[in-house]
């Protein structure tokens, strides 16, 4: 036998053992395919409704419950306003912080961690006290952070080169000249995080709009992030495939897309500080930022209308008439108010306006990226060697991001059966295609498709599966685009309609992020207050 | 050429084809074995090849020293294989618990059957080159070559691993491959020297086989026997863990997950050590907490205190309580501790026990395992300590196993670190114990009491006064000598210590 004769061998049993697992999944794993309610969100599109059959008067109307909107109107609620009401399409609030459960755990379907909070946002590190994730009073020089809520040991690691690595920074058979690379980036970004513009201002923060103007920085927003990194020279895929993991994890946008002012903002944003953590350090529950959202949702309950679909907001007599269609009674009903929150992505914003010069600028300057997510009930696996299990695991080239552990929080013993979160940002082609292929592919599709991802690492993936649930977000989030950051694209949507409407989503605070979404409420809040507050 | 010549030319070819598969197959076995017992299955495969292919290099090259004799020595080398090749994967999976060079005996095997199939090969066409065309030659003997390559890559996964498992794959192979020595050594026995020799060599070897093919189950459970030096009188798997208790003439042996708990010999030792410091030095310990130590040998000293009115035993594993409350002769070992009115016992982890519970006791034990993964090492956190001392009464006492302070000084005092971090006073000491060696441990108490070490009970076989104040004295290679980190839930700081330093102790 000679060295050709073994490839082939070689080759033909790579080919053959790949059909093993296939033959075993005639097993039919368990699960269902759980989109956000997109067919109820379609009728916005395709359904002429009716005249409401009943009416009723509020002073104020929230739409959406994602973190925008549950911000908001628990601001109003503190503020005293008690004559209110908040509707959202889904049968839970929460938008992207939806969460479930089974019986090893509560896990995330959508947004799983905040990072350490910049020391700045009071009134974040305020609601952070509230729920207990902030231990020390006030008057602390600086916070304490509860330990179990600190994302524990071991938190992440990378599958590399046939070997999983401490951490995601790829370093494990790196040569050193494309290693120097990843550190000078990474310095750069630290250099970033210290910045300040012309006008004093940080460089780079949270939220985003606090950032300095100074052109130095906001020409940032002009290029994409692969052209930035070409322009320093920093071509090694290395360095390429984690600044475009990183760009996917939190935007769902590829770095040749990506606006190279956000992509930095990713990295250099983040400089929250405390007694017992550094910025690099993130906070996390089983069921993720659901968690979050079960504290925001906590004192708002009364005011909550479930499956309720927003169709129209139109001006009558100075007041707003908000209909929506009653999912539960299959029936349209109005209510009357004096002021509205919408918190909504903008392509339903238009809609609901029936607002045509809205609809046409969202549909040319916004794209909004589809994801798929799912939660895995998964008995013992096998692991390939190097850095143990973590919180956050990730194959390097993989289309996906890799999956979180959802019972890494618990301070029980590690069991065999475990939750893990798979994330997939369905990035590989135009967003409407993809959706389209997204809604259309069925579970055994999806379940192939995860099992051919992780059979790398976890090789007995196929037999390990017990339970696989997924969930389609056709509109995830929007893309932060070159132009978004620092064009005038967002104030222009954002700007409120006769001081009665106003508007609150992070498609307006130019990312997808948690801090973003609470501000974004807060904000929509003062400016309901100050109307409210004028006219009495 | 007549027809007696072509009918050997084809029993020849059809015995290349043997050879291919059969020589492919032991590879397979090998490197299929090695990322089994050794991990990492790229690196393993790829070096198996490689040393394989290398080896064929070898005999190749060593063929032009066969010069007469030539069909002997075919039959000779077809035999080697068999037996070598039949009984690989046997023979690793013995030597692997025992030989501290596992590696080399594998590539040694890899590497005897590289060089005795790049033999054949050459030996096969000078055996042949009169009475075929060259060309033709070359053909068919590669042709065979190749198939035979190819039937083993495809059946090898697809039946044998599946159906026959690695040791039987192996010695099926090594049947074929002997069973077509014999043959050819009975049909050619005219045309060679020493036939009859042969023919016996070949018979033996394939009885040998065939026993070791029926025999296949005990060779795995000898294996795994090998790896406890006294005989395994009871095994079992958890959901936790694997248990195993071994027995020789002298002793007794508990492992969990293959790692000593406790021998009889001197458990005595480490169990009076762990309980009696914190005791003595409490006035009337009455309420008492024991986290882990579900062999009960921990409550047996507790229970020498009459004071004590109740001991609540905490431990993950309830086949472990199980087993020692019940087995008479484990039970016999701790006195019955368990089954005394005094203990209640729940199985339940330690941390969501303790972080439910609601009572305040004199003296909590905790006994877990090493902190030698990410999972344990959270029950040596602050966040633990912290829910620990908070079940302690203000003047209570806890006892912390903490590892060796010989072997792992920075993982012990990063216990001690993290201990006095969370606001507990704490003393530390040691002793030695023969199975474990130089073993530690931490008190820990919100409040220190006026006097440490009071009366001691009877009757202890190892601790005297003396004795006592003698493990407070620590030697400076068990002293960390360095700031030490906190153990946290987010920086586990403990495990990495302990790794680093079991993890180098070990590798000597």
């Amino acid at each position: 036998m000679r060295r050709r004769s073994f490839i082939q061998c070689i080759a033909g049993l790579t080919v053959v053992s790949s059909f093993l697992p296939s033959c075993q999944q005639q097993r039919v794993i368990s699960g269902s395919i759980i989109g956000a309610s997109a067919h109820t969100g379609h009728l916005l599109r395709d359904k002429n409704f009716a005249a409401p059959v009943t009416v009723t008067e509020h002073s104020v109307v929230v739409v959406g419950g994602g973190i925008s909107g549950l911000s908001a109107a628990r601001q109003l609620h503190r503020q005293g306003i008690t004559d209110m009401v908040i509707l959202d399409l889904e049968k839970e609030m929460g938008g992207n912080a939806a969460c479930g459960k089974n019986q090893i755990s509560a896990y995330p379907w959508g947004a799983h961690y905040v990072p350490i909070p910049n020391n700045d946002l009071t009134a974040y590190i305020d609601f952070m006290r509230e729920c207990g994730v902030v231990t020390s009073p006030t008057d602390a020089p600086l916070p304490t952070y509860h330990d179990y809520y600190i994302c524990f040991d071991p938190e992440e690691r990378l599958y590399i080169n046939g070997q999983w690595q401490e951490g995601l920074v790829p370093h494990y058979g790196v040569p050193d000249a494309e290693r120097k690379q990843v550190q000078a980036f990474l310095h750069q970004m630290q250099v970033f995080r210290e910045a300040k513009g012309q006008d004093g201002k940080d460089a780079f923060t949270i939220p985003m709009d606090n950032a300095s103007k100074d052109p130095a920085f906001t020409a940032l927003d002009t290029i994409t992030m692969k052209e930035w990194l070409h322009q320093q020279g920093w071509t090694t895929p290395y360095l390429q495939w984690y600044v475009n993991y990183c760009t996917r994890d939190d935007y769902g946008t590829n770095y040749d897309e990506i606006s190279a002012w956000v992509g930095i903002q990713y990295f250099a944003s983040r400089k929250g500080k405390g007694v017992n953590v550094e910025h690099q350090d993130v906070l996390t529950w089983p069921e993720g930022n659901g968690w979050l959202a079960g504290h925001l949702k906590k004192e708002l309950q009364p005011y909550f209308h479930n499956e309720a679909l927003v169709a129209r907001i139109q001006e009558e007599d100075g007041k707003l008439s908000i209909d929506y269609f009653d999912v539960k009674e299959s029936r349209l009903k109005r209510i009357r108010a004096q002021q509205c929150i919408l918190a909504v992505p903008q392509f339903v914003a238009g809609r609901i306006l029936q607002d045509e010069a809205r609809i046409r600028k969202v549909h040319q300057h916004i794209q909004y990226s589809p994801w798929m997510v799912a939660n895995l009930r998964v008995g013992d696996l096998e692991e390939r060697t190097g850095f143990p299990s973590s919180w956050d695991n990730v194959i390097y080239n993989s289309p996906s991001l890799g999956y979180v552990k959802a019972t890494h929080q618990q301070v029980t013993q590690e069991k065999a059966v475990r939750n893990l979160t798979y994330y997939l940002p369905l990035t590989g082609g135009q967003p409407a295609e993809e959706r389209k292929a997204a809604i259309e592919r069925t579970h055994t599709e999806w379940v192939k498709m995860i099992v051919n991802d992780l059979d790398k690492v976890h090789p007995n993936i196929a037999e390990a599966i017990e339970e696989v649930n997924i969930m389609i977000w056709g509109h995830a989030m929007s893309k932060p685009v070159p132009g978004m950051a620092h064009g005038n694209i967002r104030q222009e949507l954002a700007a409120s309609v006769n001081n009665r409407l106003h508007f609150a989503h992070t498609d307006l605070a130019g990312n997808s992020l948690f801090e973003e979404a609470f501000y974004q409420g807060l904000s929509a809040a003062q400016k309901v207050i100050t109307q409210l507050s004028g006219k009495i | 050429m007549s027809k007696k010549e072509s009918g050997a030319q084809w029993l020849l070819l059809t015995a290349v084809f043997v050879i291919a598969t059969c020589g492919l197959i032991y590879e397979l076995v090998a490197g299929t074995l090695a990322s089994y017992l050794l991990g990492d299955s790229i690196t393993q495969f790829s070096t198996i090849i490689g040393v394989y292919l290398f080896s064929m290099g070898i005999g190749s090259f060593l063929s032009k020293y066969f010069n007469t004799n030539l069909l002997a020595w075919f039959i000779r080398i077809e035999l080697l294989v068999g037996m070598v090749g039949g009984f690989s994967s046997a023979l690793l999976f013995i030597v692997f618990p025992m030989a501290a060079s596992f590696r080399i005996i594998l590539y040694a095997i890899v590497l005897i059957t590289g060089v005795l199939v790049g033999l054949e090969i050459p030996l096969l066409m000078r055996i042949l080159e009169n009475k075929v065309a060259f060309k033709e030659l070359v053909s068919r003997v590669f042709t065979f070559d190749y198939i035979g390559a190819l039937l083993a890559s495809l059946i090898f996964p697809l039946l044998l691993v599946p159906h026959l498992g690695l040791i039987r794959t192996s010695l099926f192979f090594g049947i074929m491959n002997v069973g077509v020595g014999w043959y050819l050594a009975y049909r050619f026995s005219k045309d060679i020297r020493q036939g009859a020799l042969l023919k016996v060599t070949a018979i033996l070897l394939l009885a040998a086989q065939v026993v070791c093919f029926v025999f296949s189950e005990k060779i795995m459970s000898f294996s795994e026997a090998l790896t406890y030096d006294d005989n395994v009188v009871y095994s079992t798997s958890t959901p936790y863990q694997r248990i195993v208790i071994t027995k020789n003439k002298h002793e007794l042996r508990l492992f969990l997950n293959g790692n000593l708990q406790f021998s009889t010999a001197d458990e005595y030792r480490y169990h009076e050590a762990l309980v009696h410091p914190a005791f003595s030095s409490l006035s009337k310990p009455e309420q008492v907490l024991v986290l882990g130590g579900g062999d009960g040998l921990a409550v047996r000293e507790i229970l020498k205190y009459p004071t004590v009115q109740q001991v609540i035993l905490v431990d993950l594993d309830p086949a472990m309580t199980q087993l020692f409350s019940r087995q008479r002769m484990l039970a016999k070992l701790n006195d019955s501790s368990l089954l005394n009115p005094k203990v209640r016992v729940y199985n339940a982890d330690a941390f969501t026990w303790l972080r439910n519970n609601k009572i305040r006791f004199d003296a909590i034990v905790v006994d877990f395992p090493d902190p030698s993964n990410f999972s344990i090492g959270k029950l040596y956190s602050t966040s633990f300590y912290q829910l620990l001392k908070h079940a302690l009464r203000p003047d209570g006492i806890a006892v912390i196993q903490s590892t060796s302070p010989f072997v792992a000084p920075k993982s012990f005092w990063c216990v001690d670190t993290t201990l006095r971090a969370v606001g507990l006073h704490t003393v530390a000491y040691h002793n030695y114990v023969p199975s474990f060696g130089e073993w530690g441990y931490i008190m820990a108490t919100p409040t220190p009491p006026q006097e440490w070490f009071g009366h001691l009970p009877s009757p202890l076989k190892y601790l005297n006064p003396t004795t006592l104040q003698q493990m407070l004295t620590f030697p400076e290679d068990m002293k960390a000598h360095q700031l030490l980190d906190i153990n946290k839930l987010n920086n586990q700081a403990l495990v990495k210590y302990f790794e680093e330093e079991w993890g180098k102790y070990l590798e000597r």
